[in-house]
């Protein structure tokens, strides 16, 4: 009957006036960047850290994470009206749904999303109070020496799950590690790679960085592009309640899309991202007739948009019961906890307990929130498509300039955050993503510390990584993933569904 | 028009990472390494500089005898723009205060892109900047100066 307790405990968190004005906040934030093209949760989640630091702990992070699920809801609408994803993980979406746009069903599939993104919200919050406890019990076994290795584990994952290729995304996290050592070494006082710049002795501040990879970057090459592939204006929308067989024909996809989305999240390095690829291609195969895909097929949007919010959700999991981030935006999390005085580790559901189940109650009425706000509003999102990008950018590149600015009211936040745009750009260019390097930044500290600790207490012997049991299962988990993308089949597989 | 060789991103990429991890040897070359069993502050940055050099060698020699492959293009109006665009708001925001920093940076982030309307552009940085103020010094108490005096 824990379980019962927590949740409860949560509950009362969850529901206290102010934190449900700040959940609808956050998801209101996170529809309304989510429907953006151009603009995702990171650098969003990024701007509004330094404003949380005079809130409740509990609030602030319920107000980021409903930015992030909140995306998820608003990017399968711009995916359904316009056919360009306002998110990455919406981009699946495009193919059906657009089509059912064009069918003149785009009520139908704008409810069936919304429906299965609530559906998949509702399980996930199950998923995820089910499973922190037995996870969070182990966690405090750990020594530096399991925690070196989970931390190992964490950021192979991250990267054998990710987008793109396999040796780039380990030299970004090798990049990221060695950004995360600047600064001031705690051990010994040495300044280390600071170039006598004062600012630096604390260490790079990781919210310029964001923004200037992923914000700014990103914007110097959507400019790039030529303007009709960004812009096109949806029509009005009628029929937004679905018909009893639509619902019908969907709700099996929906259970399907869920259960691949609450598993993929859990994994390090999971997220939104891919599992609503894995959906879409089990859907088509077990479809009777797979050649509907692509022509509006209702399951085509129920399973990727269950997969991508129950993913979304489920990787908070690391994050509540271990303190590590299974993805770039949860890095962010741990930067809000730390803001906050927290100190994220395996400890923090036992320290915390009001904070993280609170943050899990959270969920399920930003999950009710959504589905509320989602469909009546439609014309708001709708209007917003319409503010043209040239508007946008210039907004966007402000407010990142304020955010950076307003971290440590810094000037030289803001130069590294434009030397780091420089960065991105170039990271665009030559087919770089940069999610693992901030990954790593914001590991780097904790890895080095772990890993001394470690050592000091073996004096010195490698081998205690492979002699203790939890650690060996871990290292052993990074082998397998390891074997398992050299093997020939997975390798065409992953590079199929990143392709698709 | 000449034949492309070497694939440039591989190549970028490898040269990029290759100065990256010289510089971090030599910002470091002071520090103490250590041993395993009791590290100096210069043990975990030189292994894992060393990590960043082994991929940009990596990545330089794969560019070097992988098929030609271009990267796109730089255009330099986005990418100046925006640029500068962020400089004069750090340049600007001590000393002219946030609401002339917010209306320069708009104006000068409208120059990186050919679609910009120079009228509606102002009007829509004013408006901006107005907003700005209100929301980060107003309501969320930013300390920082609105106007130059």
């Amino acid at each position: 009957m824990e379980l019962f307790d927590n949740l409860l405990l949560g509950f009362s968190t969850a529901l206290q006036l102010n934190n449900l004005l700040y959940c609808l906040i956050g998801v209101f934030i996170g529809t309304a960047i989510g429907v953006l093209p151009g603009i995702g949760p990171i650098p969003t989640v990024a701007l509004l850290l330094p404003f949380t630091y005079g809130l409740e702990p509990a609030s602030s992070i319920i107000l980021l994470a409903g930015i992030f699920y909140g995306a998820q809801y608003g990017g399968s609408t711009t995916a359904i009206l316009v056919n360009v994803p306002g998110e990455t993980s919406s981009v699946i979406t495009c193919l059906d749904g657009h089509q059912m746009a064009r069918q003149g069903k785009a009520g139908t599939a704008l409810a069936i999303a919304a429906i299965s993104s609530f559906f998949a919200g509702t399980v996930a919050t199950v998923v995820i109070a089910l499973l922190s406890v037995p996870l969070s019990v182990l966690a405090l076994k750990f020594t530096a020496v399991e925690y070196f290795s989970l931390l190992v584990l964490g950021l192979f994952a991250a990267v054998i799950l990710a987008h793109g290729s396999l040796m780039r995304a380990l030299a970004m996290v090798l990049l990221g590690l060695l950004l995360g050592l600047i600064g001031i070494d705690v051990s010994s006082g040495a300044a280390r790679m600071t170039f006598g710049i004062p600012e630096l002795s604390d260490g790079l501040d990781f919210v310029p960085v964001a923004m200037g990879l992923f914000g700014l970057g990103e914007i110097i090459a959507n400019l790039e592009r030529p303007a009709e592939e960004r812009s096109s204006i949806p029509q009005g929308v009628h029929g937004l309640m679905p018909r009893w067989a639509d619902l019908k024909a969907a709700f099996p996809a929906m259970v399907r899309g869920t259960a691949i989305g609450s598993i993929m999240g859990v994994l390090p390095g999971g997220g939104a991202a891919l599992p609503p690829f894995t959906a879409y291609a089990v859907e088509k195969k077990i479809a009777r007739d797979p050649s509907r895909f692509g022509k509006g097929a209702i399951e085509g949007v129920a399973s990727p948009e269950a997969a991508n919010n129950a993913g979304a959700q489920t990787s908070f999991i690391p994050l509540l019961t271990l303190g590590i981030p299974a993805n770039a935006l949860m890095a962010l999390m741990i930067g809000a906890l730390m803001i906050q005085g927290i100190q994220p580790g395996p400890q923090i559901m036992h320290d915390q307990p009001a904070l993280v189940w609170g943050v899990i109650a959270s969920m399920w009425t930003g999950n009710l929130m959504l589905l509320i706000i989602n469909l009546p509003l439609i014309g708001l999102w709708v209007a917003m498509l319409k503010i043209p990008y040239r508007l946008l950018f210039p907004a966007i590149a402000l407010f990142c300039c304020i955010g950076t600015y307003g971290i440590a009211n810094s000037t030289f936040n803001i130069w590294l955050m434009l030397g780091c745009a420089a960065v991105g750009y170039f990271f665009i260019k030559v087919r770089v993503e940069p999610a693992p390097l901030l990954l790593g930044l914001v590991l780097g500290p904790q890895l080095e510390e772990n890993f001394r600790r470690a050592m000091l207490l073996a004096d010195g012997d490698f081998t205690v990584f492979v002699s203790r049991p939890i650690s060996a299962v871990l290292l052993g988990t990074v082998v397998v993933l390891l074997l398992a993308l050299a093997s020939p089949a997975v390798f065409r597989k992953r590079k199929e569904a990143l392709v698709e | 028009m000449e034949k492309p060789r070497f694939d440039h991103s591989d190549l970028l990429l490898g040269l990029f990472l290759i100065a990256v991890a010289l510089g971090s040897l030599f910002a470091t070359r002071h520090l103490t390494f250590g041993t395993a069993a009791d590290m100096g502050p210069g043990y975990m940055p030189r292994v894992i500089a060393a990590g960043i050099f082994g991929f940009g060698l990596y990545f330089t020699v794969k560019g070097l005898i992988a098929p030609a492959h271009r990267i796109e293009p730089v255009k330099l109006r986005p990418l100046i723009g925006i640029l500068a665009s962020v400089a004069i708001f750090a340049l600007l925001v001590v000393k002219a205060g946030l609401a002339l920093a917010s209306l320069a940076t708009i104006i000068v982030a409208g120059f990186a892109s050919s679609e910009t309307r120079p009228i509606e552009n102002i009007l829509f940085g004013t408006v901006l900047a107005a907003a700005g103020v209100m929301l980060f010094v107003k309501a969320l108490s930013l300390p920082v100066p609105i106007w130059p005096w």
